[in-house]
């Protein structure tokens, strides 16, 4: 495990997805009730497009481009036009920082 | 919060009167019908007026193609796998036909509910969504609509309004039975189930040979034909023409006027139907009637004999074609199947759509015989590239003298059907009693 600082917990808002990059590798920040979720950032259904952008309500990030949904916590693609999920990254938060751990390869 | 919901009600348009769907009340005649030139009260004469008349053809869209009628749109083996599609027409509607992740067919309208634009930009191919160019509007391959870009803005500003509801912009869908590998469609309001559409003979010649074998697609050609496209019905219910126009046939016996036939208008003159044996022997049987009406010449052979002399493929013997009024004229012709797609452009142009098939699990043999004989029918065929001439003659002729009183009247004046010989014009009186009951003319 290799862990990255890559934002601080104020950083976050309820409502509001965080967009962040390892190495190139896109990651959109989520607060659910207090806790954080990461999740691939790149939209299956088109490329560029940052879900992170979209509106984040309830757990549930909305593409801004299409309205495909994907649950933050897990990931999964919840209707198309998308029809595949996003990688979950995992989290660690110490002292209001924010580690993810890094894509492997 | 992000969003377009900042947008006031007051700034929000009227919601479109037809929320994307054309409206069509095929019982209600409009009221100025009066307006069109007159037609005498018989089977028999048949005013020129109807090949051009800009109004009637409207009606005609909206009667036969919007209403309660099936329309041939395509063959299931076009759209091969989940996720594929190909574009066909009902009348003048574009459509697209595709097979969803599900293995489900649906038929859509090519015409984004947004801006009008076509969605689909492909004749075939693969996708697991429409994607209007214009603005990105994603549909899935049912027509609902999944998605648009930037609905809720972006930073705050712009965006569709919070009630605007994608479940009520969809794409305008038809109403889709498949049957034997054929996919019909239907965008009337209650259009009666395809079996009673059909009727039970037209049932019986589709279903014969459109059992459920899976089909292969074998190839296309398409050809613009420059007449109304009520000529070309006629063409198909002109028993009189075919042993003179298409010398072809007769000079290598694959018309034979001295085999059983029998033809018929069935479901009160909708659809039509011809059908004969033709079996080896009548193939090779020497008749002295047919040498002289057909001014058969001896040694008249061809490089390529197999063309003309098909593989005896069902053990009934029987040659059929059918028109299944208004969209379709199915072939099963010596080893050829064919699927003629009548598509009317405008009131003096249509598409004649050829689609060439056989079964999945032809011999290489039988699959070479259908695309040699292929070669009789389509835009450059032996025989049916004459039809095309003629009509598009006439087309010219009639608009010309819209005022003109064709006479029907080989074989008499009133319908005799069935018929069982070629020499009669029952058929096309019997069309043109069920088309002016159905157009309220």
């Amino acid at each position: 495990m290799a862990w990255r600082k890559v934002a601080s917990k104020d950083d976050l808002k309820s409502d509001e997805g965080f967009p962040v990059q390892i190495d190139g590798c896109r990651i959109g920040l989520y607060l659910v009730d207090g806790e954080v979720f990461a999740i691939g950032d790149n939209c299956p259904h088109q490329a560029g497009v940052l879900l992170s952008e979209g509106w984040f309500e309830e757990g549930v990030i909305e593409c801004p481009m299409h309205q495909s949904r994907f649950d933050v916590r897990t990931g999964n693609c919840l209707n198309p036009p998308a029809l595949e999920d996003v990688p979950r990254f995992e989290i660690r938060v110490e002292g209001g920082d924010i580690f993810v751990d890094e894509p492997a390869g | 919060m992000r969003g377009g919901q900042l947008l006031a009600a007051s700034l929000v348009p009227t919601p479109y009167l037809t929320r994307g769907m054309i409206m069509t009340n095929v019982d209600t005649k409009p009221s100025n019908y009066s307006t069109f030139p007159s037609w005498p009260e018989n089977n028999h004469e048949i005013p020129t007026w109807i090949y051009s008349n800009e109004q009637l053809f409207d009606r005609e869209m909206e009667v036969f193609f919007g209403g309660n009628t099936w329309n041939y749109v395509g063959l299931e083996c076009e759209v091969p796998e989940p996720n594929s599609f190909k574009r066909s027409w009902i009348g003048t509607t574009q459509v697209v036909v595709t097979r969803d992740a599900g293995n489900q067919i649906h038929v859509v309208e090519n015409r984004c509910t947004h801006r009008g634009t076509p969605v689909c930009w492909k004749q075939r191919g693969d996708a697991s969504s429409l994607v209007c160019p214009y603005h990105q509007w994603t549909f899935g391959l049912d027509g609902k609509l999944l998605g648009l870009p930037f609905i809720r803005g972006a930073f705050g500003k712009g965006g569709m309004p919070k009630d605007f509801d994608k479940s009520s912009h969809g794409l305008r869908a038809a109403k889709v039975v498949v049957r034997g590998g054929g996919i019909w469609a239907s965008f009337g309001e209650s259009p009666p189930p395809l079996e009673d559409y059909f009727g039970p003979e037209i049932l019986s010649l589709y279903d014969r040979f459109l059992n459920g074998r899976p089909l292969k697609l074998l190839g296309y050609s398409r050809q613009i034909l420059p007449n109304n496209w009520k000529l070309y019905h006629e063409n198909l219910r002109d028993l009189y023409h075919a042993a003179i126009l298409h010398t072809f046939l007769v000079t290598y016996g694959l018309y034979r006027a001295d085999v059983e036939h029998l033809n018929d208008t069935p479901e009160n003159g909708r659809h039509e139907y011809g059908k004969s044996i033709f079996s080896k022997k009548t193939r090779d049987q020497v008749n002295e009637a047919v040498h002289e009406m057909t001014l058969r010449r001896e040694g008249q052979i061809l490089n390529e004999m197999s063309m003309v002399e098909p593989e005896i493929e069902f053990d009934d013997g029987l040659t059929s074609n059918f028109n299944v009024f208004p969209s379709v004229h199915i072939q099963q012709h010596g080893n050829i199947f064919s699927m003629r797609h009548i598509i009317p452009k405008d009131v003096r142009s249509m598409e004649l759509a050829w689609t060439q098939f056989g079964y999945a699990d032809d011999s290489s043999e039988l699959e070479m015989a259908r695309l040699k004989q292929a070669n009789l029918v389509g835009p450059a065929g032996y025989i049916s590239a004459e039809d095309g001439e003629v009509l598009a003659l006439i087309q010219t002729n009639v608009e010309r003298h819209p005022d003109v009183l064709q006479p029907l009247e080989m074989g008499g004046r009133d319908i005799n059907l069935p018929s069982d010989n070629m020499l009669n014009e029952d058929l096309l009186r019997s069309f043109y009693r069920f088309y002016r009951r159905e157009m309220g003319l």
